[in-house]
């Protein structure tokens, strides 16, 4: 039963995307994503302890009892969540005063058990690490691509704050239309995250039905022609 | 009978073994950032206090010289006041955090004053004011707070601390009078206090806080 | 196999939906000229922008959505939802404003639901509070009533103005714009002024401020001559004024200093309006009679809440937004028993 690792992948990334299709970890996702850099930054940290938990908990599958196998997730998880937050409390201090209590929150990010209990715990561990990788950088995309665009409209700026993770130097990054531009302010308030993550979703949808559809007619193609003279 | 005592051992023993395990990963942890983190914090407060006392104007160690007020003028809690000299000669103070009434919510300001009586600034902490109107006090969105700058209880004469739609001299924001006035009135207050007590806020011996407080 | 799922009001022909709504304009004709007499051409301008925009807006989901264009442009809904957002609206707002605010309604709040019927939110009130949260000073920037404006502008001026940005060359917005009384009499009281004392500016008149105490009147006679129509029915109106008053009733009486009156508040802001036009709309309000009753009575008690307390001075939209959300709710526990039922739910 075990899946390719392209398969793997393209799950994460895609087809069974944790932000747009599961619709898990709504609460970081629509919270944090109010800059690009904001989204990148909880993005991170939720794929890291993804990638960490995913690989500990297929280590220990054979090993945990079925009966305690939840309470024993929670405390890896809780346990990575911790650690990944103080670490990012001493190397990235100003992204973390912003992100702030959404960083021990990512312990009840339904994502990270979800796979936990979906992946890890009935596969190998380099099986597990990848589905965390892609699985947390699907999650991520999501977040960087509503924060950014949540941050374009809502302030008119693009990488605003990116010094906070890469240093003073990489300022000159950050895009502006200037201090004229009051922007939409709703964009960034919370309800901008929901209309900007049902756009997103519906934009998957019309992808998703656009590719069904042509590949329904490049097979039907055929079929109909030769229908069509035998009329 | 035994079988069964013999799984719940099992998983008691696995839970606890996990227990420890992650108690272990996270005190690790703690200790390998937690000097760090403490000195994030301080330079986060230091960066802030430096932006409106140069730092070559100070030798002393301000977060070590500070004390504890109470003042129903400037806060509902208390205050902390630092005390930054050169050569032991006073500077300036930084009381932090002032409380301003506003539109939603207390905000909270750090308003550092002059030994002269002059604010060397004024910083907004944190605030929940109406987005668009009156988070224009946040300096990342106007230079309005910039304006408390050298400003005194005589400059502008002590009637003229109001807003401008008030008959004073500073600025508000169209749509938003209310938050400002507030910050004006706070600010007054603060340099009132500062001028009755400049005396004990200076001599008054430095507390030893167990954890000094940041914001 | 689809069946097709109709929501409340049943019964509505297409031809009826034209007539309703034909009538609830021609009862917002008083209080629009009310409107224009004391605000100035602006009000007339910006409800031409927000019509013209959301007859194309229709026009072009309908499009998009496959769905016949003729017929849903003919029964005015999109009409009235643009002229109840457009009197609601400061009169100089720039005009894309007033076009995104439209857009919004039509195209987000309206036909992403489904279309008329399906909505749950009332669309003008959910693009006021878009504008309102978006653009916070724009959208408080009202302009003085007719007797105290010193620079009425004419209506090539305020075109100008609301197409261009521009104002007239010795004027600025500062000379020509007010705050409502709602903002103003929420600034005065955070100064701890009295509510004698700051009566004595001559902004205040008898109950309201001078000029738009007047207004609502104008609206009650739109809103009367619905009853009168049985376009809408008298739960909703009654128990929304209700209340407020109320509310607002009892904390002027504990402290009539630094409470506004009963009368201050029904004659401020967009109560009226808000009661007898917006509140009533059949499809995001509640549908059963005492269910109305509850959601009128809590839109009241909300608006009082959040002009007493709240972010923003007035409270009408979000009230009603609030309301709209539990009006399902509402229903379910105010259904009419159906004959027959037996007490303990089981039929």
């Amino acid at each position: 039963m075990s899946m390719s690792y392209r398969e793997i992948i393209r799950n994460g990334l895609w087809g069974n995307n944790q932000a747009l299709v599961a619709l898990l970890g709504l609460c970081p996702l629509l919270a944090v994503s109010n800059t690009l850099i904001n989204g990148l930054g909880l993005g991170l940290a939720t794929m890291l302890v993804l990638v960490l938990s995913n690989g500990t908990i297929s280590f220990i599958r054979h090993w945990v009892r079925q009966e305690v196998r939840l309470p024993i997730f929670v405390l890896v998880i809780a346990s990575f969540v911790t650690a990944v937050e103080l670490a990012m409390n001493a190397w990235f201090h100003d992204l973390h005063k912003i992100l702030g209590i959404f960083i021990p929150l990512i312990v009840t990010n339904c994502t990270i058990v979800g796979r936990a209990e979906a992946f890890a715990s009935r596969n190998p561990v380099p099986q597990s690490m990848v589905d965390g990788l892609s699985m947390g950088a699907g999650f991520t995309l999501v977040l960087m691509t509503l924060g950014g665009l949540r941050e374009f409209i809502g302030q008119g700026t693009i990488l605003s704050g990116i010094h906070l993770m890469f240093g003073e130097a990489s300022k000159v990054m950050t895009f502006s239309f200037g201090d004229d531009f009051h922007g939409l302010i709703l964009a960034i308030l919370p309800p901008g995250a929901f209309f900007g993550l049902g756009l997103l979703i519906a934009l998957k949808q019309v992808i998703d039905k656009r590719s069904a559809r042509r590949a329904i007619v490049s097979k039907t193609d055929a079929t109909t022609t030769t229908a069509a003279a035998e009329r | 009978m035994i079988r069964q005592y013999k799984d719940i051992l099992h998983s008691a023993a696995i839970l606890g073994i996990f227990g420890i395990l992650g108690a272990t990963l996270v005190s690790l942890t703690w200790t390998a950032t937690a000097e760090r983190i403490a000195l994030n914090q301080q330079q986060a407060f230091l960066r802030n206090v430096y932006k409106l006392i140069k730092h070559d104007e100070i030798d002393n160690e301000l977060l070590q010289d500070v004390i504890t007020i109470r003042s129903p003028a400037l806060s509902k809690n208390e205050v902390q006041v630092y005390r930054a000299r050169r050569q032991g000669e006073p500077v300036a103070v930084v009381f932090s955090p002032v409380q301003s009434p506003g539109y939603a919510a207390p905000i909270r300001l750090m308003v550092a004053v002059r030994a002269d009586g002059s604010l060397a600034g004024v910083r907004v902490l944190s605030h929940l004011e109406t987005p668009g109107l009156g988070d224009k006090i946040d300096e990342s969105r106007s230079d309005w707070i910039l304006g408390f700058e050298g400003k005194s209880l005589e400059n502008p004469p002590i009637a003229k601390w109001k807003v401008k739609k008030d008959g004073g001299v500073f600025d508000q924001f169209t749509g938003a009078t209310i938050t400002p006035r507030n910050i004006v009135a706070t600010v007054k207050k603060t340099l009132e206090y500062f001028e009755k007590e400049k005396e004990r806020l200076f001599k008054q011996p430095a507390e030893s806080p167990d954890e000094p407080p940041f914001h | 196999m689809e069946f097709p799922v109709h929501t409340s009001p049943y019964g509505q022909l297409p031809n009826n939906v034209t007539r309703l709504m034909a009538q609830v304009l021609l009862a917002l004709v008083p209080g629009i000229i009310a409107l224009v007499y004391y605000f100035g051409w602006g009000v007339l301008i910006n409800i031409g922008i927000a019509v013209a925009t959301a007859l194309a807006a229709e026009a072009g989901v309908l499009h998009l959505r496959k769905r016949p264009i003729a017929p849903a442009l003919m029964d005015l809904s999109a009409v009235v939802t643009a002229v109840l957002l457009a009197i609601a609206l400061p009169p100089l707002l720039p005009w894309w404003m007033t076009v995104l605010g439209v857009l919004f309604a039509i195209v987000m709040v309206k036909h992403l639901y489904g279309g008329l019927g399906y909505n749950p939110f009332n669309p003008a009130m959910a693009a006021y509070v878009l504008l309102l949260v978006s653009f916070p000073l724009s959208m408080t920037r009202w302009l003085p009533p007719e007797m105290l404006n010193q620079n009425p502008l004419d209506f090539l001026q305020s075109l100008v103005v609301i197409f261009g940005g521009q104002l007239p060359d010795n004027l600025t917005w500062d000379a020509i714009t007010s705050a409502t009384p709602l903002d103003e009499m929420r600034t005065q009281l955070e100064m701890h002024k009295t509510i004698s004392e700051l009566s004595q500016n001559p902004i205040w008149g008898d109950f309201g401020a001078r000029g738009w105490e007047w207004i609502g009147n104008w609206f009650l006679i739109g809103g009367l001559f619905l009853l009168w129509r049985k376009v809408i029915s008298w739960h909703i109106p009654v128990s929304m004024i209700a209340g407020l008053l109320i509310s607002a009733g009892i904390f002027w009486a504990i402290d009539p200093e630094s409470m506004p009156s009963p009368a201050f508040h029904l004659f401020s802001g967009g109560l009226i309006l808000g009661a007898f036009f917006i509140a009533t709309d059949p499809v995001t309000a509640s549908t059963t009679p005492r269910g109305r009753i509850i959601y009128g009575f809590l839109i009241g008690v909300i608006i009082y809440i959040i002009r007493t307390w709240g972010g923003y001075p007035d409270a009408v939209a979000f009230a009603v937004l609030l309301m709209n959300m539990a009006a399902p709710t509402i229903d379910y526990y105010t259904r009419p028993r159906v004959f027959g039922a037996r007490d303990d739910g089981h039929d």
